[in-house]
């Protein structure tokens, strides 16, 4: 149960800033290049540069060089991997809960405690 | 609580059982009761620690054969209100003893409802980075927008 949110630690942080964030949403419609990507913001390339390779190593995005021009692209796992935890979270608790309540409404199991 | 809620590292699952809220909370607060439950059959659970009190330990072990028990919880207690209310979380262990690491903090809530009880179970996860910063950021608004957009995406593939 502890391992998995440490192998996601890096995808959650990597949502934490707010040019990624506008990255990710700029890529979720469609490949861009690292030009058109950092045009919005007011930042040194190599500024902005950083903040693309930190979303490629979290597995956020994949980058390509095609000519001079390196082009971006969304990678959905990392987004279904945040989405698919949590759901599993919730499949968890919502059978615990389905077993609580399978428990607590069992004549058998409490005669004593009523 | 509301305050800080947040979608994409948060949930919430909430469910009307029809039973009194004394045999709902004995459920949870009697480690033979809790036992029976907490975990899916085969698979055993074993209660070592639940003393019901801020600061109290909690803990279990599970086992697929009853023979050969692992850890499963190891938490600490936050508040427990009596009949209402019981929080712990794994970021501590007892005595508010800091944990090797943490990954959640749960709230279990209970309320007399016209069909018995209505229980809810909340799950607060560690996002992995600073909260202040977070909030600082803006993380809470990006958060739910970069994960709509997200969403859209993968829904239209």
């Amino acid at each position: 149960m502890a391992q998995q949110p440490e192998r996601l630690d890096g995808v959650f942080l990597a949502l934490s800033d707010p040019t990624r964030r506008a990255v990710l949403g700029r890529l979720g419609a469609g490949p861009a290049s690292i030009g058109e990507l950092a045009a919005p913001f007011d930042m040194a390339l190599p500024s902005f540069m950083k903040h693309i390779r930190y979303l490629e190593n979290t597995g956020w995005i994949r980058t390509r060089k095609t000519g001079r021009v390196r082009m971006c692209t969304l990678e959905a796992g990392s987004f279904e991997a945040v989405y698919g935890w949590l759901s599993q979270q919730r499949d968890i608790w919502e059978e615990r809960t389905d077993r609580l309540e399978r428990f607590a409404t069992d004549p058998a199991t409490n005669q004593e405690k009523e | 609580m509301t305050s800080t809620a947040n979608p994409a590292l948060d949930l919430s699952v909430s469910r009307v059982i029809r039973a009194p809220r004394s045999v709902v909370w004995a459920a949870w607060s009697d480690p033979a009761r809790f036992e029976k439950w907490w975990v899916p059959a085969p698979t055993i659970c074993r209660v070592l620690d639940m003393d019901l009190r801020p600061g109290g330990g909690f803990r279990t072990e599970i086992s697929d054969d009853g023979a050969a028990f692992e850890p499963h919880i190891s938490a600490c207690f936050l508040a427990v209100d009596e009949l209402e209310r019981i929080v712990f979380t794994d970021a501590l262990v007892a005595g508010w003893r800091p944990a090797e690491s943490a990954f959640v903090t749960s709230i279990i809530t209970m309320r007399d409802h016209l069909d018995g009880t209505e229980y809810t179970a909340t799950a607060l996860h560690r996002s992995g980075a600073d909260r202040e910063r977070h909030e600082r950021l803006g993380f809470h608004e990006g958060w739910g927008t970069v994960v709509d957009q997200l969403a859209r995406l993968v829904e239209a593939h």
